[in-house]
């Protein structure tokens, strides 16, 4: 069960969910950007929460099937066609061999992630799949996917070959449910992110505090699966206290110097210096993972209470899902 | 901001930092007694973790517990508790039960270094800067006992306390686009190694054959927070072949 990445695109990489036993030792999470789209893709193949998949940036890239096989992709940005048919995301999807997929542009978004039966089979790397390039590790040799790489699925079992079967014999390559996402990225208002606030929320006046929750913020082109910086409108200290380097989150809401935020996705450092002004909640984040340089953002206040409901909805939400995934593989 | 003041020993207090983290302070400033602590604490939970704890991360004088508050709470009914003050309350009787002990800190970790030339460009302008002759730097970088207060910047990159005062030199105004792994660099007050390949402006005084970040190993990662090195001036003609014993016949 393999696939032939004919274009790479831009910035492809193997990811999981992220390495989480370096980080005393200042080893970055990494992980995909957008990690409620890989739960959906490998939920959609009853894969485990840490199966590895590849994390596409914008739409350029071109697949080669090569066997008979079950990929399933999430997303936002693209969808997956087969030539000029579109095929639907957030849920299994049976290939056959020889078929040719690629990208095409669609909506607001810059990541597709794209899964397989037990997740792609590359070495675990310090306790996780995932390619953090600055340390050379995870994915292939620790590097960004190429033209004419080859991808192995980890696993193929009886369930696999008999569902791959029973949607061949459904004159579709593909069943009628998917997984809803709960996201709607198509209207062209700008996204509104959740977020508490942040330890050091009190070193900034009220003023640059409400300032920050009524400005637009618009995504630097300087910005990376490090993290994001924010132009709109310069958040100013009071506090000039310095803060001892402290521990740092995806998510994390950071206000340097020069008081542009900047947002630490997958890759951040461990531990920062700067105030930490705000911290997305668990639930908007995977959205955060999905803007670009030019995309705009709000942010809107919450209580840690709150995100933890929500947070808790969301897998309450999953833990039905996958009851009702398990009986529709089963079922005949 | 929920801080509260503490009940038990050494924890001063906790923050949420989102909703599926939570940090421990353990004080407000820069103490050499904080680390080891932080150590303990670290060990106690990895050795005993709690229902839906992740991962944690080790600073200066905290240490951030990340953790999934649904597995949590479906292990437990912590009933009108937040999930940052469970974690905390567990936390102190956890150290209560315990007998506090640092028996874990081992030797001090004796690291080689070859001093200026090639492996240390900078030892010249930290000469020029402080005063001191290149000889007198060595001596007094290689006199001290550091203690790792913490790890981070870098996979591997130890923040280290202990510098003599007299060596502070600032950093470079413009970073260096490629610091070679292993480099010893002074930045300000400060002294560190790098671990592996990356940009930066600290003064490079020397370089460590000694491999700090070798994911191949069983144990990466050479170093961590709480425990105690020095350097020992190595001569350069024995760089090649420590580094060689260090990774054997691997081809990397």
């Amino acid at each position: 069960m393999a696939i032939k990445l004919l274009k790479a695109g831009p910035f492809s990489s193997i990811q999981d969910l992220g390495r989480l036993d370096y980080l005393s030792f200042g080893v970055p999470k990494a992980g995909a950007m957008d990690t409620l789209s890989v739960r959906i893709a490998n939920e959609a193949l009853r894969n485990a929460a840490q199966a590895a998949v590849i994390e596409l940036t914008y739409a350029q890239a071109e697949i080669e099937i090569l066997s008979d096989m079950l990929l399933a992709y999430a997303g936002q940005g693209a969808v997956l066609a087969n030539g000029k048919i579109p095929l639907p995301a957030n849920r299994p999807l049976a290939l056959v061999k020889g078929t040719r997929l690629k990208l095409i542009p669609d909506g607001m978004g810059c990541r597709t992630y794209l899964a397989t039966t037990g997740g792609w089979d590359v070495p675990i790397a310090m306790g996780s799949r995932s390619t953090y390039l600055q340390a050379k590790i995870g994915g292939i040799n620790g590097r960004l996917l190429q033209n004419g790489d080859i991808l192995c699925a980890t696993a193929w079992t009886t369930e696999h070959q008999s569902f791959f079967t029973q949607l061949q014999q459904s004159n579709r390559s593909f069943p009628l449910w998917y997984i809803g996402s709960g996201r709607n990225l198509t209207t062209p208002d700008i996204p509104v992110i959740r977020v508490v606030r942040g330890p050091e929320a009190d070193w900034f006046s009220t003023e640059s505090w409400h300032k920050f929750l009524s400005s637009a913020f618009e995504v630097d082109r300087n910005s990376n699966r490090m993290g994001y910086i924010l132009e709109g409108h310069d958040i100013q200290r009071i506090n000039k206290a310095e803060l001892l380097s402290t521990a740092v989150l995806p998510g994390t809401i950071q206000i340097p110097g020069n008081g542009r935020p900047v947002l630490l996705m997958a890759d951040c450092q461990t531990t920062g210096g700067y105030p930490r002004i705000a911290q997305v909640a668990a639930i908007d984040l995977p959205l955060c993972g999905q803007l670009k340089p030019g995309d705009q953002i709000y942010f809107q206040e919450i209580s840690t209470k709150e995100a933890e409901v929500l947070y808790l909805d969301e897998q309450y939400y999953f833990q039905k899902i996958r009851r009702a995934i398990d009986l529709r593989y089963y079922t005949k | 901001m929920d801080a509260l003041p503490l009940n038990a020993n050494d924890l001063f207090g906790y923050y949420a930092l989102g909703e599926k983290a939570v940090t421990i302070v353990f004080g407000d400033r820069i103490d050499p007694a904080i680390p080891p602590k932080i150590r303990f604490v670290e060990n106690l939970l990895k050795h005993a973790p709690f229902p839906g704890l992740l991962t944690t991360v080790a600073a200066y004088t905290t240490l951030c517990i990340q953790y999934d508050p649904f597995v949590l709470k479906s292990a437990y009914d912590i009933g009108a508790q937040s999930t940052a003050e469970w974690i905390f309350d567990h936390i102190s009787i956890l150290m209560q039960q315990q007998p506090s002990q640092t028996e874990f800190m081992t030797d001090v970790l004796s690291i080689p270094v070859c001093y200026g030339g090639e492996y240390g460009p900078d030892l010249e302008h930290v000469a020029a800067h402080t005063g001191l002759s290149a000889s007198e730097i060595i001596k007094r970088h290689t006199s001290t006992t550091y203690l790792i207060y913490m790890m981070g910047f870098l996979p591997g990159f130890p923040y280290l306390g202990g510098l003599d005062p007299s060596l502070a030199t600032p950093r470079k105004t413009t970073p260096q686009q490629k610091v070679p792994a292993g480099s010893v660099g002074i930045a300000g007050a400060q002294t560190g190694i790098y671990p592996l390949e990356s940009p930066g402006g600290w003064q490079l005084i020397g370089r460590t054959p000694l491999p700090l970040f070798d994911p191949e190993q069983a144990s990466p990662i050479l170093l961590r927070s709480g425990q105690e090195i020095r350097f020992e001036a190595m001569d350069h003609s024995h760089f090649d072949a420590y580094r060689q014993d260090c990774y054997g016949n691997k081809t990397s």
